[in-house]
């Protein structure tokens, strides 16, 4: 009796939980709808203005090209990177590999201001003012702990045996690495990269401190929106990115599953 | 080539890992279409054999030739060998079909000798019909099968098998012993199993190889191995035996006669007096009857084991000195456990080897 009531009332918390999570995007994407120009629910009719005027926003194409930059650039690095050394951890016998591998993963327990303000004051003291070098250089550090937690995981998972298997198969290692290596981990790159992307995307506590009065990223410049014309523009936006990312997620998990993304097992 | 003559030639193969030597001036030679079995403890060397013989490992002395042509230097892709996995290494990204494939795909075959390669070795493993499963949806032994038609599908010179049937659960594994050697044959593959399960050595092969630290101690037919073992340690590792060790009385023609605890025992072998030996029996010779002649020891039963058709039987003889019988179980009145009993066996069953210095 006492296991049913405790099973209703984990039932009652999640809902609640999803519900208090989720209402906020709801009532964003439903006032993105709205005819007046203020935040209202569209009661009465909806409209599409809003989605129509994103284009116009003053500086928005530019800073929404920096951010893909930055996601894109950043992602790919990261993997490169992320993916090495996921293979020294996993393979090599390095005294500390552990210790590496929380050292490589602690930017994501940070919080983003600390990591934002010493990057800033690093940059400074080496004198190092290039504003798009900084912030990609910001952005690999942010986005290389997704990658390197999902790498260093699918190698341990990875069994090696495979490779000498290909080796007595007629492969010579670099054929081997491309030819069973890269497609049989193509999930950890789908979902290392995936989370990559989203993290450099929608980073703002690190970037904030990195970007100049021409260079801009997208989440900086929405926020300076708000400040100066606070109109439902910025929910349409908020609407477009929400569903640009639903659809990423969708695709990933026809691809691969994703229970395997939120990493409960496979 | 002529059937019989050298295939596989291992020659003063020495490996060492740091200051461990795992193989020490290993020689073996192994005919066309032979089954050859390494067998040992782990740690033997037999694994890293088999890895030297595929190019996985490379060996710090001596040479490795296969169907004519030295091999020793030449990197695993381009040796013609086929290797089953102890974990079969099925590529878990591709199909039934695509795993069989791989090695042709590599040696750039054309798409119409891959399908009929795959289709041939599909249908000697029987899963001809499996080709589009995916790995993961198969059972243990249907992915042994694979594995098996993955090296097999190449044409490979010589196939490797690495405990490749010590995943299976025993009943599978007895069957795939059986199969796999009838298929070996029908394809006249010349195949080296490494294993240390006794049973599989003695079943699979046509010679064994019995391996010990480094070393071949002995190779030879499974029946000659088992019945005649040249050493101490392979009587000790194929199959039950007692022992007894003692100091050499007397040597005439190939014969010792031994002082032990348990009395003096004549035995085969050729000795000085005055040397300390190992005298040992199997258990099947040894009989629980009145005889004269031979070697006899009286003691006092300890325990019983009932195997069905027959019973092994521990004798307590006294002196720390435990001897093993083979009773069958077709005997008017069995031993009981506690009973004063006589064994006796015959002087031909009976082998001496020298004793194994302190340590050893």
């Amino acid at each position: 009796m006492s296991a049913r009531i405790a099973i209703t009332l984990a039932w009652l918390c999640a809902i609640g939980a999803v519900v208090f999570l989720l209402s906020p995007l709801l009532v964003i994407a439903a006032a993105s709808f709205s005819p007046t120009p203020v935040f209202d629910l569209p009661v009465g009719g909806a409209s599409l203005r809003w989605y129509a005027r994103i284009g116009a926003l003053d500086g928005f194409w530019p800073a929404l090209s920096l951010s893909l930059q930055l996601a894109l650039l950043s992602t790919a690095l990261s993997l490169v990177l992320g993916t090495l050394a996921a293979i020294a951890l996993a393979r090599g016998k390095l005294p500390g590999a552990q210790a590496i591998a929380t050292a490589l993963v602690s930017p994501l327990m940070m919080p983003g201001l600390v990591l934002g303000i010493a990057l800033l004051q690093y940059f400074r003291a080496i004198g190092f003012n290039a504003t798009w070098s900084a912030l990609l250089v910001a952005h690999v550090v942010v986005t290389l702990p997704y990658v390197a937690r999902t790498m260093i995981a699918g190698m341990v998972r990875f069994d090696f045996t495979l490779m000498e298997a290909a080796r007595t198969l007629g492969c010579t290692y670099a054929q081997a690495i491309r030819r069973v290596m890269i497609p049989a981990l193509a999930p950890s790159f789908l979902i290392a990269g995936l989370f990559s992307f989203l993290a450099s995307f929608d980073n703002y506590p690190v970037s904030i401190f990195l970007t100049d009065v021409r260079t801009k990223t997208l989440p900086i410049k929405m926020l300076q929106y708000i400040d100066e014309a606070p109109d439902p523009t910025l929910a349409a936006l908020s609407t477009l990115i929400l569903i640009a990312t639903i659809v990423l997620l969708l695709a990933s998990d026809r691809l691969v599953g994703l229970h395997r993304m939120a990493g409960t097992g496979d | 080539m002529a059937p019989g003559a050298p295939h596989l030639v291992v020659r003063q193969v020495s490996k060492r890992f740091g200051a461990a030597h795992v193989l020490d001036r290993v020689d073996l030679t192994i005919a066309r279409g032979e089954l050859v079995t390494l067998l040992g403890p782990s740690g033997c060397g037999k694994t890293t054999l088999l890895r030297l013989i595929a190019g996985l490992e490379s060996p710090d002395a001596g040479s490795v030739e296969l169907a004519g042509r030295d091999i020793t230097r030449v990197p695993p892709h381009r040796r013609n060998v086929g290797v089953v996995f102890q974990s079969y290494a099925l590529f878990p990204h591709l199909t039934v079909y695509g795993n069989v494939a791989f090695g042709l795909k590599s040696r750039g075959r054309s798409r119409g000798e891959i399908d009929a390669a795959v289709g041939r070795a599909l249908s000697l493993v029987h899963l001809e019909h499996l080709g589009a499963r995916r790995i993961a949806a198969l059972s243990g032994g249907q992915q042994q099968r694979v594995a098996l038609a993955r090296a097999i599908a190449v044409e490979p010179d010589v196939l490797l098998f690495d405990e490749a049937l010590s995943a299976l659960d025993r009943k599978l594994r007895e069957e795939m012993q059986v199969e796999l050697r009838r298929l070996l044959r029908e394809v006249g593959a010349t195949a080296i199993f490494v294993t240390h399960d006794q049973d599989e050595a003695l079943t699979m092969s046509d010679r064994v190889a019995v391996m010990f630290a480094g070393r071949i101690e002995q190779v030879d037919e499974p029946r000659i191995v088992y019945a005649r073992p040249a050493t101490l340690f392979t009587l000790g590792f194929v199959g039950l035996s007692t022992r007894v060790s003692g100091i050499v009385a007397g040597s005439n023609n190939g014969r010792v006669e031994v002082d032990t605890a348990v009395g003096r025992l004549s035995a085969i072998g050729n000795f000085l007096i005055g040397s300390p030996v190992v005298v040992a029996v199997r258990p099947e010779h040894v009989r629980a009857a009145p005889e004269t002649a031979g070697n006899c020891v009286a003691g006092r039963v300890r325990s019983i084991v009932f195997h069905g058709s027959n019973s092994l039987v521990e004798v307590d003889a006294g002196a720390a000195t435990t001897l093993l019988a083979q009773i069958p179980n077709d005997v008017s009145a069995p031993p009981r456990v506690g009973d004063e009993i006589r064994l006796c066996w015959p002087v031909a069953e009976t082998f001496a080897f020298p004793m194994p210095e302190a340590g050893a």
